[in-house]
């Protein structure tokens, strides 16, 4: 986000990009809408995030900004299409904050896993966060089940001690 | 339209973005928007002959403390809720300040008037006509202000509509004090305020309708 505030077309295209998936899985999550309506939400969201990026304040956290922006977006659509959502369902929805900090999770781990080969992180992302087992890895990446566990044990080691390092 | 291709055609061109941009645009509406009023003021009422002589005392500068204040305030304020995430607004509560002081700075003013004065010292000359032009000078930086909106994005809209309200109106009053003679506080207490306050409730109701995006 700060490299796209400071005029870095790659790092802001970077950004909306990684934003789309979010976002789709927020509104999925909350809207009951058709794919179409999904994607036309996040898109306005993707455009708003872009047209008023100059009101983000570098020194607050970017998701909270963001969820303000999609919720808004969100709250937008109701009431234009004027739907009603039964109140009772909001209990069960997924809190805001909770979506939050599992998005900054998530871009926390991307950008690990971003330091990494390209072999350790492919390993670490299909056996660790999208749960295959390491024969499944091994045949998915072609490679053998030794080297898949050698992956993610290497790859894990750097990113604890790249973790310990950054930390004061 | 594919969200990608979306992605890729917003991102042709990304022009930097200053670091204080929210208040650089604020501050250029609400600028913009002061030279038409104070363009109003001479051409409509005129600037007040003894101007020159007014800076020297101390009324002009009471007036224009109270009236300042509340408009840095309401600055703030609407700064902070031009962003989507607009957090607490607590010390909104500051805003008594500036009315607190001024209306201490009256009841000493009166305690020192005879009582068969103090009538004529609350009315003044132009009680009638007072809050309504402060509400017409508020008009030209109102819509300033709504032109730097048009790059916020924010969320609370009537509470950003009334505080672009109170905003216009405390400068519109700041800019009212070139023409206005009256001298007391416990006139600018009231009838200053009732156009600052006009002008926030008309902020308050236009602000669903005109700062949505």
């Amino acid at each position: 986000m700060i490299g796209g505030l400071e005029g870095s077309a790659a790092d802001h295209s970077a950004l909306l990009r990684s934003l789309a998936p979010l976002l789709r899985g927020y509104y999925r999550r909350r809207t009951r809408g058709s794919e179409d309506d999904i994607e036309d939400l996040v898109q306005e969201t993707i455009i708003a995030v872009h047209t008023r990026r100059g009101t983000y304040d570098r020194e607050r956290p970017f998701t909270a900004w963001l969820f303000a922006i999609a919720r808004y977006k969100m709250v937008d659509h109701f009431r234009r299409t004027r739907r009603l959502v039964p109140l009772d369902d909001l209990a069960e929805w997924p809190s805001e904050d909770s979506f939050a900090d599992a998005a900054d999770a998530r871009m926390d781990i991307e950008q690990l896993l971003g330091l990494l080969p390209g072999k350790q992180a492919a390993a670490i992302r299909s056996t660790r966060i999208e749960g295959s087992s390491v024969a499944e890895a091994a045949a998915g990446a072609g490679l053998g089940e030794s080297d898949i566990k050698v992956s993610v044990h290497r790859g894990l080691k750097a990113l604890v001690a790249r973790v310990q390092r950054d930390r004061p | 339209m594919r969200t990608e291709d979306l992605i890729d055609s917003l991102t042709q061109d990304v022009k930097p973005v200053a670091r204080h941009g929210i208040g650089l645009r604020l501050a250029g509406g609400i600028a913009i928007g002061g030279v038409g009023s104070v363009a109003l003021v001479a051409a409509m009422l005129g600037v007040r002959p003894d101007l020159g002589f007014a800076l020297q005392s101390s009324t002009l500068w009471m007036k224009w403390s109270y009236t300042i204040s509340l408009a840095l305030l309401a600055f703030a304020a609407t700064a902070r809720l031009a962003r989507p995430d607009s957090g607490r607004l607590g010390w909104l509560w500051l805003l008594a300040t500036p009315v607190v002081a001024l209306a201490s700075y009256g009841a000493i003013e009166l305690a020192s008037t005879p009582r068969a004065e103090w009538k004529a010292m609350w009315l003044g000359e132009s009680w009638t006509s007072c809050p309504w032009n402060v509400l017409s000078l508020s008009a030209p930086i109102f819509g300033g202000l709504l032109w730097a909106f048009r790059r916020f994005a924010p969320t609370r809209l009537r509470a950003a509509g009334a505080a672009a309200g109170l905003a216009s109106g405390a400068f519109a009053a700041m800019i009212y004090c070139i023409h206005c003679p009256e001298a007391s506080a416990v006139f600018v207490l009231t009838w200053y305020s009732l156009g600052i306050l006009l002008a926030t409730a008309i902020g308050a109701l236009l602000g669903p309708r005109l700062l949505r995006w």
